[in-house]
Parts: structure tokens; sequence; C-alpha cells
């Protein structure tokens, strides 16, 4: 199911207005600094920030670490609605293809909203207001009383047919993992639907490649869960199709053996921007940091790839992904104050460019 | 390119019909007419992208204002440049 669209692209604007945007995150200096505030003090300085408005206006019903949470999150929603308001033509449908990352977080929170019986307000907070269902579809999903009346809501959008097929396997087992795995599958099968493998340079290659880097980061990490974890999981299982540095079969085999698996990557296209990453992996036990060297990584990726070619998708989802990691971050820090945590810890948690 | 091709195409008759009267179908001063347009042409074009890049970032940034300006109105001095071939002919 692709985003219809017509008439030419709007590249040069568009770009222009993310650049900017992109040059206003925080920084190094930022980072340092709230790494030693307090929750309160973290709160404070938000305000005199980018988030700004999102602080006073959710200033009354929330406060603390929450408010700073959704503060973040309306945010991001506002920021990414821009994107999609400014785009025309064949980069709008780039955009929206890639934003549906926030209708699969959306069905998710909503199920599990449901599931664990919360209220309507609560659930409606989580929500992240952008990407391709509408204001209304997204109130109706809150105002759905059972799982069952969601689904048949999502019927018309690409998340309805995998949710009704995983909908058994949750009345049977009662768990949501079968949901939210065809949640999670749904979005990466349609990511790369509908674009052709085009001649090279060409602005559809380039949303091509990003999105393969994507899926292969995302198989990458699954595989090294699983191996890290020691279930007993056949890793092929959670295989996403498309990318292009692994089959199936082999992350299979690769996934049991670490050293094979970092040789394999080296080898491959993206050995030269993981270098960093690898030789983390290799020295460190913990999966929690060679996960954050790949998030870098694949952050450090897309800035070249929006570098090197300016007028095109890649500075836009260079944008959407450093914009992702920064909410991350600072939530990271204020979840992380909240719970007491020292600089040092925080700062591991931590990813900057 | 292929319509530029046509368009040409189209052009290629009429001035060998003044070919065959006598005398050139365009004139110096046509020429230089033609010139100047051309560049024009040009110059609205490269202005295209400039100018909705410019938007953009003055849309960001107020302060931008000046900047975008002049880097909007550069390849204008294409069509100075081309205003030169008309002062040659007269």
């Amino acid at each position: 199911m692709s985003v219809k669209t017509e008439g030419s692209s709007n590249y040069e604007y568009v770009t222009a207005r993310v650049r900017a945007r992109r040059a206003k995150l925080f920084g190094d200096d930022d980072y340092r600094k709230l790494v030693r505030m307090g929750p309160g003090e973290i709160a404070r300085f938000m305000e005199e920030t980018e988030y700004e408005t999102e602080m006073n206006a959710l200033g009354a019903r929330h406060s603390g670490v929450d408010l700073v949470e959704y503060a973040l999150n309306r945010n991001l929603a506002k920021h990414f609605e821009d994107l999609l308001r400014w785009s025309e033509g064949s980069l709008y449908g780039y955009i929206a293809r890639y934003l549906r990352k926030f209708d699969a977080w959306n069905i998710k929170t909503v199920i599990r909203g449901i599931y664990t019986d919360s209220d309507r307000s609560d659930i409606e907070d989580d929500l992240i207001r952008t990407g391709e269902f509408s204001e209304r579809l997204l109130d109706r999903l809150v105002d759905a009383s059972s799982i069952e009346e969601a689904i048949e809501l999502l019927d018309s959008t690409i998340f309805g047919g995998p949710l009704e097929d995983a909908y058994s396997d949750f009345e049977r087992d009662g768990v949501l993992v079968p949901l939210e795995n065809a949640v999670d599958r749904a979005f990466y099968g349609h990511l790369l639907d509908d674009l052709p493998s085009a001649e090279p340079d060409s602005p559809t290659a380039l949303v091509r490649e990003f999105l393969e880097a994507e899926i292969d980061f995302r198989n990458l990490r699954n595989g090294l869960r699983i191996a890290r974890s020691g279930a007993d999981i056949d890793p092929a299982a959670y295989f996403i199709d498309g990318g292009r540095l692994f089959d199936p079969e082999e992350l299979r085999q690769l996934a049991s053996n670490d050293e094979e698996l970092v040789a394999r990557i080296r080898e491959g296209p993206y050995g030269d921007d993981l270098d960093v990453a690898l030789e983390e992996l290799e020295d460190a036990d913990s999966l929690i940091q060679f996960e954050h060297a790949l998030d870098a990584a694949l952050l450090e990726y897309s800035g070249k790839l929006s570098n090197r070619y300016p007028l095109s998708v890649c500075p836009v989802l260079s944008y959407i992904l450093a914009k992702e990691r920064e909410v991350e971050n600072i939530r990271a820090v204020a979840r992380g104050r909240e719970a007491g945590l020292s600089v040092e810890e925080i700062e591991e948690e931590l990813v900057i460019q | 390119m292929f319509e530029l091709a046509t368009v040409l195409g189209s052009v290629a008759p009429v001035l060998q019909s003044g070919a065959e009267a006598g005398g050139p179908a365009l004139d110096a001063t046509g020429a230089a007419a033609l010139a100047v347009g051309l560049a024009a042409l040009g110059a609205g074009i490269a202005e295209r992208g400039i100018g909705a890049a410019a938007m953009g970032a003055i849309a960001e940034n107020e302060d931008l204002f000046g900047r975008g300006l002049i880097l909007t109105v550069l390849p204008e001095t294409l069509v100075i440049l081309a205003l030169v071939v008309v002062f040659l002919t007269l």
C-alpha cells in the first residue's frame, strides 16, 4: 500500500528548513550540562529551549519527569508533522512511508493501554500524533473498548491484515507479543513497497539505500539480542526481508557465533561506517554498548549520505533519526537523574554523534 | 531535452523561409534580444531552486533575509551580462 502523491518534489525548500532545524538540536555542551542537572533543573532548562511551548502547554497537567517526557513526545510529533506539511510530490511519499513508524508506535500504545485497562487520558498522553493516521482515527482508536474493536478500526490500513492474523494467537496465549510483532513486521514489510530498484543516485535509489541500511541494522540487532540472550529462538523467524547484508539462513548461522558475525559485517558494505561499533562489540561484553554504537553508526551513516546527496530525501531522514535520538537522550537523562544514576552511568546511555 | 528539440524544429522552418526571401530571418538586434531572453530563462530556472531554499532558511531564521535575498538574485547577473550583447549590437 503506497502513499499516493503527485506533482514534483520541493527538495530545496524542505532540506533548507530541515538543515536549519538540525543545527538547532542539542550539542555536546548541552548534554554535558543536562547530565549534571537534577530533574527540576532539567525541566527548567527545557523551558528555555526549543521545547518551551510544549512545556508550558503541558505544565498545568503534569510535573517533573513526566512533564519532560510528554513535552518531548509532543515536540517530536510537531516537528514531524511539519515535515509532512511542507513536502510535496514523491518526497512526501518517502517521508510518510518512514513516519509510519509512529503509526506502529501508536497502535502498540493503544493495544497496551486497552490490555492494561488504562484511562483514556493516559493512553492519549502517550500517543505521538504524527504519521499517516488521521487525528480522527487516533481518537477512535483511543475510544475503542476492546483490542478486537481497535483492530477492526485498523482494517483499511497496512496493519489491519497482519493484526487480524495475529489476533487468534493473542487469544490463545493471552500475551501481546504476537500482536506487537505483527505491527512491527507490517511496518518494516511495507517500508520498501513499490520502490523499484532504480538507477544509482536517483532519489528512489537513495531512499532505498537508506531504508535497506535501517533494515540491516535492525536485523543485526535482533540477531545479536537472540545470540546474547542465549534464548532458544530461531533468529530467522524474526528476520525482516529487504536488507542487503544478510539472508535468513546466514543470520541463523552467524547469530550463534559472535566472531564470525563481526567478520561478516566488516566485509560488508557498512564495514567502514561501523568500524568503531565493531571494535566496541569485540571488547565490550555488554550488548547495550554495542546497540548504542550501532545507533551512533546509523546516525553517522545517515549524516554521511545527507552530505553526499544534499538535494535528496537523505537530509530529511537523517534529521528524523537525529531528532529521535535527541528525544531519547533527554528522556534517558531525565529518567536517569530521577532514578539517581551517576553522571558516568547516564553518559554511557547517551548516543551522541 | 526532447521538448527543446521540438521547439528548435518548429523554429528552423521560419529561419529558412527568411533565408529564401534573401535576408536573414533574424537580424542582429533580434538575435541579441533572443540572447537576453534565453539568459533570463536560465536565470529564472536557477532562481527557482535558490529561492525555494532561501524561503525555507528565512522561515526558520529571519536574520537570514539579507543573505537569502542576495543569493536568490545572484543568477540575475547572467541577464545583466546578456544585456552587454544588446549594447554591442546597437
